[in-house]
């Protein structure tokens, strides 16, 4: 299971942040150009997120890891 | 009647009252005694249903008739779930019944659920301010129902259609039969254990109503409500509204349409995020356009760092140039009334965006006046002022004989003008 620390919610969020700061805010040069390389970073992720194909189901075990969570098979349709 | 053509024809009558009485009458239950049950050889049921003072003529059709669990007995109390019929041909009027339940069982199992509802009411489970808002952009569901059957198979089909790329974890559960309450609470407790689960469906696929005993035990409806992430029940059932349905955060008629609520579609999202990288080039087109020929004054007095840090980002607002239009040169045709919206609002946007950066850079180039001697006299230079403070510019400024000091980069140094 991969881990994902910013989700397509939290890189939409900020880029209308970004938009919003660099259209109404006066702000330095250098503060504009990293705003905006930024919103280019996350745009890059949201579509790359948006580009993912494959939908995973899994079947969730009576089993447990660990760590104390359950363990997770594909669930073969 | 002032005027004979106003009269209506027999079949504007018919038509008239057909409609009247068949528009909006939902499916409603009706209590009453079984009389004049016939069965065709066609398959269809015709009876009436009675009470001390009416009774109305009603319909089973054979596909209803065969989900039938027990047979109709003459002068048994029933519960039929139906709906009123015009027959225009002769206007007269049948209830056209779907489902039938024995007055007993149906007696029993009101009384149980509706204790159980009083019961959840007062705990405040059923309090509308309850309810917790769906996340926007769930990326790992939990689902509980029986891998056996449809509603798992409708909740991918429809969560592949609007959201590929999300993660489903599936709880199995038996969701009819006694043993069913206990195995949706167990696997709701065990698919909120999964990590990364932000919102769980617990449901079925249709059935009747006896199946769906199982979505008004008051265990599953405590396990619903306990859960720490927000519930979508999908009980697939038009008619009735179960308990879980009450107690769950959103109520879905189907497993398709829990998904449905569960995941954003897939191209508003992306007509979105094309708005936004929209919003963004022209944000930053402006910023240096404004800019540029500024920088490229700027550029001339000034050396080292400085100027290759504003190249850098140059090269970086090209480049994101260039990796953005093919983007949105593809996307042209879509979202044509988006574009318009866009323009709108990008043309103040920019307008303002320019002023501003007009002042901006201005602040900026003041800025960089004064950072520029240090820069300046770190390679090298000296600045000569005359004992008045004055910098001395010009070989007129050098009067022969005169003391002035040299600023240098690390303090200042006397110094005379030899005779010229």
């Amino acid at each position: 299971m991969s881990d994902t620390p910013a989700t397509l919610g939290d890189d939409l969020k900020r880029l209308e942040e970004i938009v919003r700061r660099l259209e109404d805010d006066e702000l330095a040069l250098e503060q504009a150009l990293a705003l905006f390389e930024e919103g280019v970073g996350r745009l890059k992720a949201a579509q790359e997120r948006l580009g993912q194909a494959e939908t995973r189901v899994m079947q969730v075990l009576n089993e447990f890891a660990a760590d104390g969570s359950p363990k997770v098979l594909p669930l073969d349709d | 009647m002032s005027n004979a053509e106003e009269a209506w024809s027999v079949s504007k009558l018919a038509r008239t009252l057909k409609r009247r009485v068949e528009d909006d009458f939902p499916p409603t239950w009706v209590k009453g005694e079984l009389v004049g049950v016939k069965r065709y050889p066609s398959g269809h049921w015709y009876f009436s249903l009675r009470d001390e003072m009416a009774k109305v003529d009603c319909t089973m059709w054979k596909s209803a008739a065969a989900r039938l669990k027990l047979p109709l007995e003459e002068g048994a109390e029933v519960f039929v779930l139906g709906q009123p019929n015009i027959w225009e041909e002769r206007t007269s009027l049948r209830f056209n019944v779907v489902q039938v339940l024995s007055a007993s069982a149906m007696g029993q199992g009101a009384q149980a659920v509706e204790k159980i509802r009083q019961a959840l009411a007062a705990d405040g489970l059923l309090d509308p301010a309850r309810k917790r808002p769906l996340p926007p952009f769930p990326a790992r569901i939990g689902v509980v129902t029986s891998t056996a059957g449809a509603a798992v198979r409708d909740i991918i089909t429809v969560a592949s259609r609007r959201w590929p790329g999300i993660e489903l974890v599936v709880a199995n559960a038996a969701v009819q039969g006694t043993d069913a309450p206990a195995e949706i609470v167990a696997a709701l407790q065990l698919v909120t254990r999964v990590p990364g689960i932000d919102l769980v469906i617990v449901g079925r696929g249709g059935g009747g109503k006896d199946d769906l005993a199982a979505f008004n035990d008051d265990g599953v409806c405590r396990a619903i409500a306990a859960c720490p992430v927000p519930v979508i029940s999908a009980v697939g059932h038009e008619v009735d509204v179960t308990l879980a349905d009450l107690v769950a955060d959103v109520r879905a008629a189907t497993p398709s349409q829990a998904a449905e609520f569960a995941l954003p579609d897939r191209r508003d999202v992306e007509q979105r995020v094309h708005v936004l990288g929209s919003m963004l080039m022209g944000a930053a087109m402006s910023l240096v356009g404004s800019k540029q020929d500024r920088v490229a004054r700027t550029r001339e007095r000034l050396g080292g760092a400085l100027l290759e840090r504003l190249r850098r980002a140059e090269r970086r607002l090209l480049n994101a140039q260039g990796r953005i239009a093919p983007a949105l040169a593809r996307r042209v045709e879509r979202p044509r009334m988006q574009l318009a919206r866009l323009e709108t609002r990008l043309a103040p946007a920019m307008h303002r965006r320019i002023a501003r950066g007009r002042s901006t850079m201005e602040r900026l180039a003041a800025t960089l006046d004064a950072l520029s001697p240090l820069a300046v006299l770190g390679r090298g230079y000296a600045i000569p002022r005359a004992a008045d403070g004055n910098v001395l510019k010009t070989r007129a400024d050098f009067v022969p004989g005169a003391p002035f000091t040299l600023t240098v980069a690390d303090g200042t140094v006397p110094a005379r003008v030899e005779d010229r």
